[in-house]
């Protein structure tokens, strides 16, 4: 499939991943279009990062399709057009925060004028920038996490996947990440995020919950509590599972 | 996209960049080659001294005492006894290793011996030795054989036949010259293999190799990286290793050391592509630490480090061919005290460069994308 700017952010179709008998993701289709803050909600075990990790090409689909910014899942020429951030903290513990960046930024082909330029930015934003010279082994579980989500955003990338972002990370600060995640929607930014976090998927433009590896409700949160005829995400999740899906509202 | 080298030397400067900081690893790195050789070097060097003897001098000639005057001092210590069955107790109750027993009328049946070889007489050194510990034992049997071919010498009755020792290659070379080419090999093998384990592990389990991967970075120029990395450090180490071996065990260095250099970094090459495979089969750092004994122990005791590959039982001795390390001590023994070229070494070379093609490719497998 050619990459087309017209097509969606991410399209999966038929997306089957299977470990051995269990399935961990099981024939989703997904259509994300470009500029949305799309969640993927549900709780642990239902497939949340298996998707997420599908579609950046760390393994490999069982059967289906998926398709990012108009290309193949894992293709490398979308690489440099997407950031990631994984459920781990995921960043060298014996380099600095400035060397974390560094290399990511390189490594993303950056220049040492926009590693700087843009660096500066951010740690203005994730309020580190006194640590800047710190060794990440140093900093609280907390500041790690800022300095993750800020390694991920360097390059400035058009499509960014979030895997669970906000887990361990206190109230205060999960304000400031969906802040920011709000800020790069009206940027253009495409954000996909997963969380088992009910209450902060109002954030989303549009969710899609999951149970078991099957989509078992998308749509914006209001269409879905609405469809459902409760007032929380909690309560839909739980009357859907009890109903045992459906899979479009 | 195509290889980058400037991906591949961000990576590598990510290894730098993280010594800055671990002066554990970077003192592990320095000071654990130059422990090695001085250990080892020291240790396998010294000569067996100060072996206590007891000697009985049954002879009534002059010939058993130029032979005992004859024995070297430092590797005997020499104290007599009148009978044999008191210097045979003193070795029975262990205090002394050796008893060395000249018969009655030794000088005399010696002289006649010499003169007609149908002479029947008693003309025995007897050594009643505590082979319990052959490396002693071998060694007062030599320093005897030694004072009685001297004493023979002095009598002016030279043996017709001589052997006359002119080396082709390593003239003046003891053992510590032999060890040092073999200990850098050893160094930069083991360190760089295990450091890369232990990283690769860490890159696993922290999630970094996961962001890495989902980045435009290649898995080639992850290796690459690392590669580039581990071969300036073990040229570093060898290096530190040549200089300090030149300066405290004046070892004879007759070829031309930046060949040596080249075989380290192409040993530290086929080491890193090895540490990244094997960590893919160790889910946690304490699962690599138990690959240690399967890289220590076959490198040590097959690689022809301490003793040449010919000395190890022919039945063990294709592995000795299957150890990368093996190759690299036989290339820089062959540069360092042969003085030999490229153009001698190219077997080697060759070797050196097959595993690493191999390692290569395999650790970039390992470490592929879903897809792309």
């Amino acid at each position: 499939m050619a990459s087309d700017e017209t097509r969606p952010a991410v399209e999966t179709r038929r997306l089957v991943k299977k470990y051995g008998a269990f399935t961990a993701v099981d024939h989703l289709d997904l259509k994300i279009a470009r500029g949305e803050t799309y969640g993927l909600l549900g709780p642990n075990g239902s497939g949340k990062t298996t998707i997420v990790k599908m579609l950046c090409g760390l393994i490999k689909p069982t059967g289906g399709e998926a398709f990012v910014l108009g290309s193949n899942a894992g293709a490398r020429s979308v690489a440099p057009r997407t950031g990631y951030m994984p459920q781990e903290t995921a960043l060298y513990l014996d380099l600095t925060v400035h060397d974390n960046m560094s290399l990511f930024g390189e490594i993303y082909g950056m220049s040492k004028t926009d590693i700087e330029r843009e660096e500066a930015s951010l740690l203005k934003f994730i309020d580190l920038e006194r640590w800047r010279n710190s060794t990440v082994t140093n900093l609280s579980g907390g500041m790690r996490h800022r300095v993750s989500l800020a390694c991920s955003l360097l390059h400035g990338p058009e499509l960014l996947f979030l895997d669970e972002p906000t887990v361990g990370v206190d109230p205060e600060l999960r304000a400031s990440f969906w802040s920011y995640f709000d800020a790069l929607r009206e940027r253009g930014v495409t954000v996909v995020l997963t969380t088992h976090y009910m209450d902060e998927a109002h954030h989303c433009s549009r969710i899609g919950l999951l149970r078991d590896g099957q989509l078992i409700a998308e749509g914006s949160p209001r269409e879905i509590t609405e469809s459902v005829g409760v007032e929380s995400l909690e309560a839909a999740f739980l009357a859907l599972a009890r109903r045992g899906g459906g899979r479009e509202l | 996209m195509s290889f980058s080298f400037r991906r591949s030397f961000a990576i590598t400067k990510r290894v730098f960049r993280g010594m800055r900081h671990d002066r554990r690893t970077v003192g592990l790195i320095v000071v654990a080659p130059l422990l090695s050789m001085f250990i080892f070097g020291i240790a396998f060097s010294g000569n067996v001294t100060n072996v206590d003897t007891v000697i009985v001098n049954l002879d009534e000639g002059y010939l058993a005492g130029r032979i005992i005057s004859n024995l070297d001092e430092d590797t005997l210590d020499i104290r007599f006894a009148d009978s044999e069955a008191k210097a045979v107790a003193e070795v029975e109750n262990g205090d002394a290793w050796a008893a060395i027993v000249f018969p009655e009328g030794f000088t005399t049946n010696v002289l006649a011996k010499l003169e007609d070889g149908s002479f029947v007489g008693d003309t025995t050194i007897g050594v009643r030795a505590d082979k319990s510990n052959v490396n002693i034992a071998a060694e007062v049997l030599r320093t005897v054989r030694d004072a009685m071919t001297q004493t023979i010498s002095e009598t002016g009755r030279e043996s017709p036949v001589s052997i006359g020792d002119r080396p082709v290659y390593g003239e003046g070379v003891e053992f510590i010259d032999f060890f040092v080419p073999g200990i850098m090999a050893f160094a930069v093998f083991q360190l760089t293999t295990l450091l890369t384990l232990l990283s690769f592990v860490g890159e696993r389990t922290s999630g970094t190799l996961e962001r890495l991967r989902a980045s435009p970075v290649r898995e080639s120029e992850i290796v690459a990286g690392y590669a580039m990395a581990f071969g300036v450090i073990g040229m570093l180490q060898a290096s530190l290793l040549l200089i300090v071996a030149t300066l405290v065990f004046k070892i004879t260095i007759v070829g031309n050391p930046f060949l040596a250099y080249i075989i380290v970094a192409l040993l530290a090459v086929v080491s890193v592509s090895l540490g990244i495979l094997l960590s893919s089969a160790a889910k946690r750092e304490a699962q690599a630490v138990q690959f240690i004994p399967f890289i220590v122990l076959p490198t040590f005791l097959l690689a022809g480090i301490f003793w040449p590959v010919e000395a190890i039982p022919s039945i063990l001795r294709p592995l000795s061919y299957l150890i990368p390390p093996s190759y690299a001590v036989e290339a820089m023994r062959s540069v360092i005290l042969r003085g030999w070229g490229l153009g001698d070494i190219w077997i080697e070379i060759v070797a050196l460069l097959g595993f690493a093609l191999v390692f290569l490719v395999a650790s970039v497998k390992s470490l592929q994308r879903a897809t792309g």
